[in-house]
């Protein structure tokens, strides 16, 4: 009877269809990717107060989409705006992030900041920290056995960041707790409460930056290292200032800190889940860069999507998503959609064209810290292949452990390698 | 011949190299990509690249 153009139907799902914090699905999500992206490409998630997008085509489409903003404050839920007398350093600095700002300006942030993460620098990065993971290693020896999660995996990314930002050798661990209350701070499946407490939590190690950051100011020339170039880089006479840089060290750990920890973990354990392809890239190391996007893309270690929230009222795959609506993109589910991947999509193959890929997001808000997890990707598995040619995982599944609660990754925290390091000796 | 990089991955266009997997000949210039061009890595438009003088 209706004469007015109706909405289409709400296609909605539930914790039975999708629960990224089970235990079955946190071992083996991939059955549930599958069904997410054959029955329910978008679906708005009634448990979790979100729609989910789901399919390769969708992920990629929404990410390139300006209208859904990463941007937090956009959120229906998000914490009422703070006075700015109110303001806290977390405040100020999100507010100059590169997930707040405009378009445009947002671009003048990325050219102002490229050349502290572009390829060739951060392949100058390379030389820089390739003595931590060698220390990494150094520190295992010829151990029968080790754990990959507690000796490289834990360590390696947190002080990669620590280096190239300037944190001393000491307050790693101080670091590292600010660099998981960064990213708790904003997450949207924590309550606010828990949210608040991370986020204070941040507050002394901002305090910190600033005053490195003061330091650098200072001198005669600030120097040519990641901080230096920030702080010395310039666009039409115009510079960062203090908390566009905290924002750049605020996206810096978001993309490669915690979240790195992932990829150590989830590259050994894919190519020792398959000997061939291990043997493949032994003889081929030129593959390496390859090898190592298809391994994250394999692994697929998110266990919450990446958010995204409407800035006004859109139809997107046929549903209607609602200004302020938060919208999880599920690009895990989408790096093994057969759609995109074909038959072999939930296979390994170091070999395979990543044309297309969103392993590292996809448009304007792409990972900046893409060249920097290759850099250290290759750096640990060049080092991992010298020492343990003959690796395999102990008692074939690493003895494979989870931490069954963190609150964004699938995150493995044992993983026991069996290296063979004595066989191989006495052979040699 | 040129290059250009791109503002939001720091994927560079070789113009001298093209990219021949993506059925760009050597020798094209970034000027003669077509305007619906976008970047083999990050997928951002063609107005965010810029001259590169690495």
């Amino acid at each position: 009877m209706s004469t007015v153009a109706e909405a289409p139907a709400r296609v909605e799902i539930d914790a039975r269809v999708f629960n990224p914090y089970s235990k079955d699905f946190i071992r083996n999500p991939d059955p549930v990717w599958q069904k997410l992206m054959a029955e329910y490409p978008i679906a708005w998630h009634k448990d979790l107060q979100m729609w989910i997008v789901s399919s390769h085509q969708l992920c990629d489409d929404l990410l390139k989409d300006n209208r859904f903003s990463p941007d937090f404050r956009m959120w229906e839920h998000a914490p009422p705006p703070k006075a700015e007398a109110d303001k806290n350093d977390f405040d100020k600095a999100f507010e100059k992030g590169f997930f707040a700002v405009s378009p445009q300006q947002h671009l003048r942030m990325r050219k102002l900041t490229m050349p502290a993460f572009s390829r060739p620098v951060m392949m100058k990065i390379d030389e820089k920290i390739r003595d931590l993971v060698v220390d990494c290693f150094e520190a295992i020896g010829d151990a029968e056995e080790f754990d990959v999660y507690s000796t490289l995996a834990t360590k390696i990314p947190v002080r990669a960041i620590a280096r190239m930002v300037g944190v001393p050798t000491n307050q790693e661990e101080v670091f590292h707790e600010f660099a998981v209350n960064v990213i708790k701070s904003t997450r949207i499946n924590l309550g606010p409460k828990e949210r608040d407490v991370a986020m204070k939590a941040t507050l002394p190690g901002f305090a910190f930056f600033r005053e490195l950051i003061t330091e650098r100011r200072n001198r005669p020339d600030p120097g040519s290292d990641f901080l230096g170039s920030l702080v010395s880089a310039r666009e039409n006479g115009e510079g960062l200032d203090d908390y566009e840089i905290l924002s750049v060290i605020f996206a810096l750990i978001t993309a490669g800190s915690d979240t790195a920890t992932d990829l150590h973990t989830f590259l050994i354990h894919g190519l020792l889940k398959n000997p061939s392809q291990y043997e493949l890239l032994k003889q081929k190391p030129e593959l390496m860069e390859n090898a190592i996007i298809e391994l994250l893309r394999y692994g697929s270690f998110g266990k919450m999507p990446f958010f995204r929230f409407a800035t006004g009222d859109y139809e997107f795959g046929g549903q209607l998503i609602k200004k302020g609506q938060g919208i999880g993109v599920n690009i895990q589910a989408a790096w093994h959609d057969p759609k995109k991947w074909g038959v072999t999509a939930n296979e390994l193959d170091i070999t395979r064209r990543l044309d297309g890929n969103i392993v590292f997001g996809a448009g304007a808000h792409f990972c900046i810290g893409t060249y920097l997890v290759r850099v250290q990707g290759r750096l640990m598995l060049t080092e991992f292949m010298k020492r343990y040619p003959n690796a395999e995982l102990a008692d074939g599944d690493g003895r494979l452990d989870y931490e069954w609660t963190h609150h964004n990754a699938r995150r493995i925290n044992r993983l026991i390698v069996k290296t063979n390091a004595a066989a191989a000796k006495k052979a040699a | 011949m040129g290059q250009w990089i791109c503002l939001i991955c720091g994927f560079i266009y070789d113009e001298s190299k093209g990219l021949p997997d993506h059925g760009i000949a050597p020798g094209t210039k970034f000027s003669d990509l077509p305007a619906d061009w976008t970047c083999p890595e990050c997928g951002s438009p063609k107005d965010s690249f810029e001259p590169y003088n690495g």
